[in-house]
């Protein structure tokens, strides 16, 4: 059964945890606090179409009377804005809002784990192998995978009611895995222009109102929050790799592949985040946070 | 497949235009095309290919990019509430590093230009301010969604934002700062500001 490989991440993830924590507790002393914000501070995304204002509604309790950001209906009331006009988008540009950290502590001590992981191991494999497979070869490796987890994405269309999402899914998958050689080509794009549904279990959750809750970053996994971990193993049962192939070390074998094959396409964005960062963990943290807000708006 | 693409860049143009009824092609869009069109003539003129050209080839992107972003209103934008407690000097170090930092940024993105292909897909106009929404397609067959946030300063649109997949650079920058200096103070993310733009040249 595929349900083994399942149960070990889970315990895994579970033991990850457990270590985090007591590391947290130890590391919070050496912290003093500073970091640890109260969770409640911060606007919580409310779900779809609530999100905007959760955002503006953030914005009027955060921002102070200092920052001079004149609220829509006062607009161009502004000192400093009376000759511009003020920014009818200033409420998503001078946001300080972030997700809630309160476990700082321990998503550093994981977010240096991640780092070195990367440099030692990660990068060099990743690298070794970008030398060995030709770009194209590896495109098709990556769509394969892609089209294997249709699952994932058509029903997370489904549970957000976005029925032309769960179809172009459908037909994306029938067209892929035939005309596109076992989902190699993604041809239903080049041919019919029908897009990659970017949805996820995440999304759905944000879509129902449930906010990110806090921010995690998990060893091997990065940046995540509560919601969007519980979505990722949602996702493990949607995997239709775990009933196709439920031989354990197949298994694992097939999920180290798309890992290494993911990674070394993506070789150079971490560094260029580090070298564009003053404070790594925060600037990913925060580039987390934005992104999963994008991704949920759309 | 090239045709093909045309017609659907067409096809949404046409739709955007009947949607919102602003025009896609307006000028901040055509401000970002131009000082895009000039950094891809840049990058990829053969006579600046040679290893030995480096520093003049980012010295021309520089001065392209320096017509089009106000790197004041950037400066200003990320320090938010605490840019009205530094003094004119400390206001002027801080656009100067902090535009170097971003220049810095910004070079490393454009110099491993390869081929690209850069849609313009939306622009939406208010008063003095503008979005304009650009995407990039990779090689790897990815769209990268960029926009472009400007602010209108007599004749020109410059650019005070860019957000990459939803993640503002400005916004990033602002909670790195205020991070930063909630822990230590103006003075230590300026130290910090100046090791990284110094330290990585």
């Amino acid at each position: 059964m595929g349900a083994p490989v399942r149960f070990l991440i889970c315990l895994v993830f579970l033991l990850n945890l457990f270590l985090a924590l007591s590391l947290a507790r130890e590391a919070d002393a050496g912290s003093g606090g500073i970091a640890v914000k109260s969770p409640f501070l911060a606007a919580q995304p409310e779900g779809h179409e609530l999100i905007r204002l959760a955002y503006s509604e953030g914005q009027a309790t955060q921002g102070g009377p200092q920052e001079d950001r004149s609220q829509p209906e006062v607009r161009g009331t502004g000192d400093d804005e009376k000759s511009q006009g003020s920014d009818p988008w200033a409420d998503e540009a001078e946001s300080l809002d972030s997700i809630p950290d309160p476990l700082e502590p321990m998503n550093r001590a994981f977010f240096v784990f991640n780092d070195k992981m990367y440099f030692w191991f990660l990068k060099p494999v990743g690298t070794g192998y970008k030398e060995v497979v030709p770009e194209v070869g590896r495109i098709c490796i990556r769509n394969f995978f892609t089209n294997l987890i249709m699952p994932t994405r058509a029903i997370s269309c489904l549970l957000q009611g976005k029925f032309e999402g769960f179809g172009i899914e459908l037909v994306r998958c029938v067209v892929n895995s035939t005309a596109g050689f076992l989902g190699f080509q993604d041809v239903a794009r080049d041919a019919l222009n029908f897009q990659i549904q970017d949805e996820d279990l995440g999304q759905v959750f944000a879509f129902y109102g449930i906010g990110p809750g806090l921010y995690l970053n998990l060893p091997f996994l990065g940046p995540s929050s509560l919601r969007d971990t519980a979505g990722w193993v949602g996702e493990l049962y949607l995997n239709p790799l775990d009933y196709m192939v439920e031989d354990f070390w197949p298994n694992v074998g097939f999920r180290s592949f798309d890992m290494l094959n993911k990674t070394s396409m993506r070789i150079g964005e971490y560094e260029a985040l580090k070298k564009a960062a003053l404070d790594p963990y925060v600037a990913m943290r925060d580039a987390y946070y934005q992104y999963r807000l994008n991704q949920i708006e759309k | 497949m090239r045709c093909d693409r045309s017609i659907i860049v067409a096809v949404a143009l046409l739709m955007a235009l009947a949607v919102s009824s602003v025009s896609v092609a307006g000028e901040p869009t055509e401000d970002i095309r131009k000082t895009t069109d000039r950094i891809i003539a840049i990058v990829t003129d053969p006579g600046l290919k040679e290893a030995d050209k480096a520093r003049e080839k980012s010295r021309q992107i520089r001065s392209v990019v320096d017509e089009r972003f106000n790197w004041e209103e950037m400066s200003k934008r990320t320090l938010a509430r605490h840019w009205k407690d530094r003094t004119q000097n400390e206001k002027e170090e801080f656009i100067d590093l902090f535009g170097k930092l971003l220049e810095r940024t910004y070079l490393d993105k454009v110099e491993g230009y390869s081929g690209e292909k850069v849609l313009y897909v939306d622009e939406k106009v208010q008063e003095n301010y503008a979005i304009v929404g650009v995407r990039i397609v990779t090689k790897q067959e990815t769209e990268i969604q960029v926009d472009y946030r400007l602010q209108k300063k007599g004749e020109e649109w410059l650019v005070y934002d860019i957000s990459i997949e939803g993640v503002s650079l400005i916004n990033n920058y602002r909670k790195q700062f205020d991070s930063i200096m909630t822990r230590s103070s103006y003075t230590g993310l300026i130290e910090k500001l100046r090791s990284k733009v110094v330290g990585e040249n």
